[in-house]
């Protein structure tokens, strides 16, 4: 284990403003092994992980980013003065979630799937960067095409797209609800 | 639940009209007079994906007659349609309608599963429903990033009595010069006696001010001049003191006063202004 390694990692992602991705790290640290990066950002990310550190590392958004814990929000608020963080609307997360799982996808899409028009849940999506136009599809009326960013994995803690709930996990979550239906 | 055939709908659809009120979920409007007017489903599939949890059925196997019976009564409660807003609730209850008449109408072979008219809201509604479920497993997450705070999300860090200042070009300079002028004008007044204003004195006159007062405003100063023809001098020589220099002007938004500092790293030698005859 490269001690001098984890040092060194630390401070970058204490210094990162975004998350500290392994493009940035090899960047930086130049002519080390990739496994030896990996190994030491593990241990750094368990190091943080025993219960008296209030600081945690974790992977979000496609890179290394340090946290508080959610026990500690009311005085991370109280220091900067600033009121509880508001939750998505049901009808923006529901426009978010298909926008996610179908990405990427049209306005229209989204509506034929909700069943409502969406425009101004699409229209708060791209206001908060959660979501962002990629393009047009080559259909009738070139429709813009939607996805979602960076800072939407970020928002949910995801350090990917494959971190979404999977398809299986939503089939089993409703066959349970089919099971105490009936 | 059985599934439903044509036989039996009127039955279960007299049954469903009793029942109905005791169905609804609390908070429903039922009486009239004062109401108040919760949007309690987001859509259409979202009132229909409750009417069928709400009687216990399989989606797969949905009686198109109850479950029309009570969309419909839905919208019926609802005391004005806004069509803009309602127009998705009235196209599924048109489909609702268009599979029930679907069903009863008498066919010589069984339909297979394929032709089943209800195939089209199934669909929809399994999708449905699966997104309702990433939802909620997406609101937990949500949840529980809220709590957790990066340096990512601090807000930006601003003072309140921090300006934004912006340097201006001299087309602004010129710009509130003529605004003042206008000012001016309006008030109307008439010189008898003109003074001798010379670019030279005026040019002095400035800088000893900013030496004294460390800055100009430059609203005030311009109109606390005499005469138009002072003014007049004096705007040259704000002109002539920023081109060389001397001085730096700055104005925090447009068209709002232009304050005048004297520049640290001005040459000190005075511009050589041209007597003004």
């Amino acid at each position: 284990m490269n001690e001098q390694l984890k040092v060194i990692l630390e401070v970058l992602i204490f210094m990162s403003q975004d998350p500290l991705t392994l493009e940035k790290i090899k960047e930086v640290v130049g002519e080390v092994p990739e496994e030896e990066i990996s190994a030491a950002l593990e241990t750094l990310e368990k190091d943080y992980s025993t219960p008296d550190r209030s600081i945690q590392i974790v992977q979000s958004g496609g890179g290394y980013i340090f946290t508080t814990k959610p026990e500690h929000d009311q005085w991370v608020r109280r220091f900067l003065q600033v009121e509880k963080k508001t939750k998505l609307s049901s009808a923006s997360l529901e426009t978010l979630s298909i926008i996610a799982y179908h990405q990427p996808i049209t306005q229209a899409e989204i509506a034929a799937i909700r069943g409502v028009d969406s425009t101004y849940s699409v229209k708060t999506l791209l206001q908060k960067k959660l979501i962002k136009i990629v393009g047009r599809k080559k259909a009738p009326g070139n429709p813009l095409v939607y996805r979602t960013t960076e800072r939407f994995l970020q928002y949910f803690g995801l350090n990917s797209l494959d971190e979404l709930p999977k398809e299986e996990e939503i089939a089993k979550i409703l066959e349970e609800e089919k099971q105490t239906v009936s | 639940m059985e599934p439903e055939t044509p036989a039996e709908p009127e039955v279960q659809e007299i049954q469903q009209a009793q029942e109905l009120p005791s169905n609804l979920p609390p908070g429903w409007p039922v009486e009239q007079g004062y109401q108040v007017k919760l949007e309690i489903f987001e859509g259409p599939l979202d009132l229909l994906l409750y009417l069928i949890r709400k009687k216990k059925i399989d989606i797969n196997d949905i009686p198109i007659a109850v479950i029309t019976r009570d969309y419909l009564d839905y919208l019926e409660r609802k005391d004005q349609i806004n069509l803009d807003r309602e127009a998705e609730f009235l196209f599924i209850a048109a489909l609702l309608i268009y599979i029930k008449s679907q069903m009863l109408l008498p066919r010589e072979q069984e339909v297979s599963d394929e032709e089943d008219p209800r195939k089209i809201l199934v669909d929809r509604l399994l999708e449905y429903q699966k997104v309702q479920v990433a939802c909620t497993m997406l609101r937990e997450k949500e949840e529980d990033q809220l709590l957790r705070w990066k340096r990512t999300f601090l807000p930006p860090v601003a003072k309140p009595d921090e300006l934004d200042l912006l340097e201006v070009s001299l087309f602004d300079l010129a710009e509130t010069f003529f605004l003042i002028m206008k000012r001016k004008e309006r008030e109307n007044f008439r010189v008898i006696k003109g003074k001798d204003v010379s670019v030279e004195e005026k040019l002095k006159e400035i800088v000893e001010h900013l030496e004294k007062n460390g800055q100009i405003d430059f609203l005030e100063y311009f109109s606390s001049q005499e005469t138009m023809e002072e003014a007049l001098v004096s705007f040259f020589c704000l002109l002539e003191l920023v081109k060389n220099h001397v001085v730096i002007a700055i104005q925090e938004q447009l068209f709002q006063t232009i304050r005048v500092w004297l520049r640290k790293d001005r040459v000190h030698q005075m511009p050589h202004g041209h007597s003004h005859e």
